[in-house]
């Protein structure tokens, strides 16, 4: 049985979800990693391995959605709240540029005291100082966030935000699609399966080209993990939208629903999993920040052509307790060691070019940064500027700082 | 069936993991089956008087360090065994073989006298060799067999060179030679951490180790060294023991939630291996 199933990955065909839950459960690790590869070597002949030198930044840790999963948010009125002044967004923006990055990955909490003119404002502001630089930004989730607070909908809300010079959104958010799933994560409030992908399904529509992601491990059985494999596949052949596929794990520590991590193994198998079923998608990112480094090479050998981005900072995983670090010249060692050629992308996969750091010095960096500095608590003078909806920031906006 | 010199290169040189991975398992699968061994792990410190604290669940007692004096080692054995007797059944073992080589230089005995008094303190087990640090492995290996201990692990204290294939080779005609090594744990000690070994690296290492170094039973990962997620993967890829399991199963230590016993069991199991805890002396425990 299985070896017919892989007879028809070989030969190009499309699995059914029974027979990618047959693959998934019952074929050997080694045999799915062989099956995944061979996808990853017909759409990728070349044997080229792409990255991308961005900068993952969490504009908020202010959140109303209050996931069981997330170790990152803050309640509306916590001390250790934060929202990020423009002008902290601009050094960030230029420690980036340094080191010969193009774009923000900008995701951050609900929080209601950050109307749509605060992030029209600030794409604004950004595309203003920085014509050039990319923002992949704002996951559905946070897309119906704004369109419930703004009370638009969600075509007018990306509309708006890609009038301000939003580039691309970024597939946060997505949890597992199934909306069994999302009740028990206590996310199915912050969108619905068909939500989310409603957002993308505007988001492709208006011409934007968005990511997809999953995370897995949570409360899911197989079947679900595989439900939201096809629900992204039938929504890329719908409207082929989607640039890139990334699955992480779900990082339990300081997290309300608490729980075990999936295994290095269990990762690879879901990976290559994906490879096999998301035959309409061009790539797939290895997720070496929650599975580290060596884990995240060995992707490259079960269905990964992309290792992501260099991230410079990160927040939300390291909440979550996973700590690593890759920087450029760490990443590309890790490319060319396991047989591949690294290439420089934008978001859209366009190679950029060969490594920046073979071009010119860059700093090496030795761990990712985080949003703030810990003890920082300061508030952005421009808030004062944007109406509050919480009592607390309401209160903040009178009290001059 | 046996790996010609051409192939072993042509494995050495290929990018395909996968491909590797695979022809390692068939041979550990030929050894174990499915069976993954652990041990579990009590490491106390090589200083004479510091306290020692020896879990029940340990397998295995580990006095870790390098001893300054002769006397100093044999005191420590001493003082670590006769808590150990009382406290736990675990198998005793202590020091670096090199290490011992390098004391019963500095205090001109033989290698052999060092390690009878080190056995009449109550040791059983030489803790780790590290072959590439050894003056001569294969005398000082039969010398613990002669001696009446035991060498609990064959280790590699530096990655060799970026073709491991001479090296292993060595290593196997040092088990033809000597014929006691129970198990090999081919992954590096000390990493360069400018140019941190790559997951490709190890698992390549581990795969080759277990093809080349066919008559050693075991090909063993450490647990705690190389991270959960590596080893694991390696154990698909001809691994087949685990070292270096904390013995300690208050899961409220440490802000753990789950016990070591329980990660290191569902560990193995979601690689599709069935775990099976062993002692120090390589005896299978049941708890």
């Amino acid at each position: 049985m299985i070896e017919r199933l892989a007879d028809k990955v070989r030969a190009g065909e499309r699995v059914s979800a029974a027979e990618a839950l047959d693959l998934y459960r019952h074929a050997p690790t080694a045999l799915l990693g062989r099956l995944a590869d061979g996808i990853r070597a017909r759409k990728h002949p070349d044997g080229l391995v792409t990255y991308i030198i961005d900068r993952n930044v969490n504009y908020t840790n202010v959140c109303v959605a209050r996931c069981s999963f997330c170790a990152f948010y803050r309640a509306v009125g916590s001390s250790e709240g934060y929202v990020l002044g423009f002008d902290e967004l601009f050094r960030k923006i230029d420690e980036t540029i340094a080191v010969g990055g193009g774009q923000l990955l900008l995701q951050g909490g609900h929080n209601p005291d950050l109307p749509l003119t605060w992030y029209e404002d600030l794409f604004r502001a950004i595309k203003r100082r920085y014509p050039s630089f990319r923002l992949h930004a704002l996951s559905p989730p946070e897309v119906i966030h704004l369109s419930r607070l703004s009370q638009l909908p969600v075509p007018a809300i990306i509309d708006r935000l890609v009038a301000a010079g939003l580039d691309s959104i970024p597939g946060g958010g997505a949890e597992i699609l199934v909306d069994r799933v999302r009740k028990l994560l206590h996310c199915d409030g912050k969108a619905t399966a068909d939500e989310w992908l409603g957002v993308m399904r505007h988001a492709h529509r208006a011409g934007l080209r968005t990511t997809a992601t999953m995370m897995y491990g949570t409360v899911e059985t197989d079947e679900e993990r595989l439900d939201h494999l096809l629900r992204l596949r039938a929504l890329q052949d719908e409207t082929g939208g989607f640039t890139a596929f990334i699955a992480w794990s779900y990082q339990p520590e300081h997290t309300e629903l608490a729980g075990r991590e999936a295994t290095g193994v269990e990762y690879l198998r879901t990976l290559a999993t994906a490879r096999i079923v998301l035959d309409n998608f061009d790539n797939l990112q290895a997720s070496w920040v929650t599975q580290g480094g060596k884990v995240g090479q060995l992707s490259l050998a079960y269905g990964a052509n992309d290792m992501g981005s260099v991230m410079i900072e990160e927040n939300v995983v390291r909440a979550a307790g996973a700590s690593y670090c890759m920087d450029e010249v760490e990443i590309v060692r890790n490319i060319e060691d396991a047989g591949f050629v690294p290439k420089r992308r934008s978001m859209h996969y366009e190679i950029l070019g060969d490594p920046i750091f073979r071009e010119r010095e860059v700093p090496r960096m030795l761990e990712l940064a985080t949003a703030r500095q810990d003890g920082d608590t300061s508030v952005p003078e421009e808030l004062l500027n944007y109406p509050a909806r919480s009592r607390t920031g309401k209160q903040l906006r009178i009290i001059p700082s | 069936m046996p790996v010609s010199d051409q192939e072993l290169t042509s494995l050495a040189a290929t990018h395909d993991i996968i491909s590797v991975g695979m022809l390692a398992d068939d041979v550990r699968r030929r050894h174990h089956g499915l069976t993954t061994t652990f041990v579990r792990v009590a490491d106390v410190p090589a200083d004479i008087g510091a306290p020692v604290s020896i879990p029940a669940a340990a397998g295995e007692v580990r006095i870790v360090g390098t001893p300054t004096t002769r006397m100093a080692a044999v005191e420590r054995v001493r003082e670590v065994a006769a808590v150990a007797a009382g406290a736990s059944s675990a198998a005793l073992s202590a020091y670096s073989l090199s290490d011992l080589e390098q004391l019963a230089a500095s205090e001109a005995v033989t290698l052999r006298a060092l390690l009878e008094e080190l056995r009449a303190a109550g040791l059983e087990l030489v803790a780790e060799a590290p072959v590439d640090r050894l003056r001569d492995a294969r005398r000082s290996v039969e010398e613990v067999n002669i001696a009446g201990l035991v060498l609990a692990r064959l280790t590699v204290d530096q990655a060799p060179s970026a073709d491991p294939l001479p090296f292993l080779k060595s290593v196997a005609e040092l088990q033809r030679a000597v014929g006691v090594l129970r198990v090999f744990a081919p992954l590096p000690r000390r990493i360069n951490p400018a140019v941190p070994t790559t997951g490709y690296d190890d698992v390549k290492r581990v795969a080759l180790a277990r093809i080349v170094v066919d008559a050693v039973p075991s090909i063993q990962v450490d647990w705690a060294r190389y991270g959960p997620k590596l080893a694991q993967v390696a154990l698909t890829m001809g691994a087949d023991d685990v070292d270096g399991v904390s013995a300690d199963d208050d899961a409220s230590g440490e802000g753990r939630r789950r016990s070591p016993l329980e990660e290191i069991r569902r560990n193995i199991r979601a690689a599709g291996l069935e775990p099976v805890e062993r002692n120090g002396r390589f005896d299978v425990v049941t708890r």
